[in-house]
């Protein structure tokens, strides 16, 4: 082989506090589309896993109807409103990229991440505005009062 | 113009950690990155140390991180980094590489993954009087892998090399696209087993870094993607 690495004794000295700060696992780095997509997508996609366990510990009140019909009340509140709203961004956001990133791995769409990037994110943020509008509804009329929120299609 | 630079310094001799230090340095618009760190080092401080060598974009000796993002510096222009008179440009070595010196990183880890993934020809028919022929299509399946100059500037702009240093990243693994889908080898089996392992493919999340590092404008995640459907193919095959 042309580079023998095998000695190299000023690299391989001991950790010092120079070489930890250089090999930590978060790096300053410019983000473009690619990384910023990536990032996103981890986020929303920890969100969901704790929204599913929240979600899923919310139906051991299916054991009677009184205590189910309360907490189905609890949802009205505007705080749920939010939370849902919330929640369609994250579900919205991580289906589309996750389209893109099928599109990327299975039929080599590599070369069109960018562009698919910014369609689906217009798609996905026609998706949040149609299917939260609801939401932003309720919220809306929470806060500046009955009537105050236009209507619009729904 | 008058430029300020920003170079991220580390003696290991004297400093118990990197610090930046900034230079006045003329330069024009068509100059590359690299006659910017040469002028430090020639006319204001010569201890100032980088890898260089050919300062064409060949040789692959000058990757480092300018501006936030990996970069080959004699590959790229002060026109690119900066707008004029004051600007500020900023250099670093390669991210979350071991640091020898200022702008020189340890490159072992870095080629021992290369090594890991079988990069030559292997075959086991038996060998052809003259050489091993290709036709013009077979070597259009790998002309743009056979680019690369294993600068290192994609490996070390992937978030997943950061995490998991023994990530093998995407230099090696483009390296083991160019011989998988070379028409004239049969290792397949033995380098998919290095690649399709927990610290091989499937820690590539598409993230896109190592395309918009590559001085050579590699499509280094698409040769990936073809990589993890061959995997995915074989491995069913085998299993069936």
């Amino acid at each position: 082989m042309a580079v023998d690495t095998e000695e190299r004794p000023t690299a391989t000295a001991s950790k010092t506090d120079a070489t930890a700060q250089q090999e930590r696992r978060f790096q300053r780095y410019r983000i473009r589309t690619g990384m910023f997509a990536w990032m996103m997508h981890r986020l929303t996609g920890v969100g969901l896993v704790v929204y599913l366990i929240i979600h899923i510990w919310g139906l051991t009140a299916l054991t009677d109807p009184e205590t189910f019909n309360a907490l189905i009340a609890k949802y009205h509140s505007p705080i749920y409103k939010v939370g849902e709203f919330a929640l369609l961004v994250a579900v919205a956001y991580h289906a589309m990229n996750g389209l893109r990133i099928v599109l990327i791995d299975f039929l080599g769409w590599s070369p069109k991440q960018k562009k698919l990037f910014w369609t689906l994110g217009a798609v996905t943020a026609v998706i949040i505005l149609v299917g939260g509008w609801p939401s932003l509804y309720a919220l809306g009329e929470w806060a500046f009062g009955p009537g105050s929120m236009p209507t619009l299609f729904l | 113009m008058q430029l300020n630079i920003e170079i991220k310094r580390y003696n290991p001799d004297e400093d118990d950690e990197p610090h930046w230090e900034s230079y006045e340095v003329p330069a024009e618009p068509l100059d590359s990155a690299l006659s910017l760190l040469l002028h430090v080092k020639w006319h204001i401080d010569g201890t100032l140390s980088l890898r260089k060598s050919c300062a064409h974009g060949i040789c692959g000796s000058d990757a480092m991180q300018i501006n936030g993002e990996n970069k080959l510096a004699c590959s790229v222009l002060v026109q690119d980094l900066a707008d004029g008179d004051g600007d500020t440009i900023t250099f670093a070595p390669l991210p979350s590489a071991p640091v020898i010196k200022d702008l020189i990183i340890d490159q072992s880890r870095f080629f021992e993954k290369y090594r890991d993934v079988k990069p030559w020809l292997i075959t086991d028919g038996p060998e052809p009087e003259r050489e091993y022929e290709q036709s013009p299509e077979e070597h259009a399946m790998i002309e743009d892998a056979t680019k690369c100059i294993m600068c290192g500037a994609c490996t070390h702009a992937c978030p997943s090399t950061w995490a998991d240093p023994d990530y093998l990243g995407p230099a090696a693994m483009l390296k083991a696209y160019r011989y998988t889908f070379d028409s004239r080898d049969d290792g397949v089996e033995e380098r998919l087993d290095v690649v399709d392992s927990p610290d091989g493919l499937w820690k590539c999340y598409t993230i896109f870094n190592c395309n918009e590092s590559c001085p050579k404008d590699i499509d280094i995640t698409r040769w990936l993607s073809a990589l993890k459907r061959k995997a995915a193919t074989s491995q069913a095959s085998t299993t069936a």
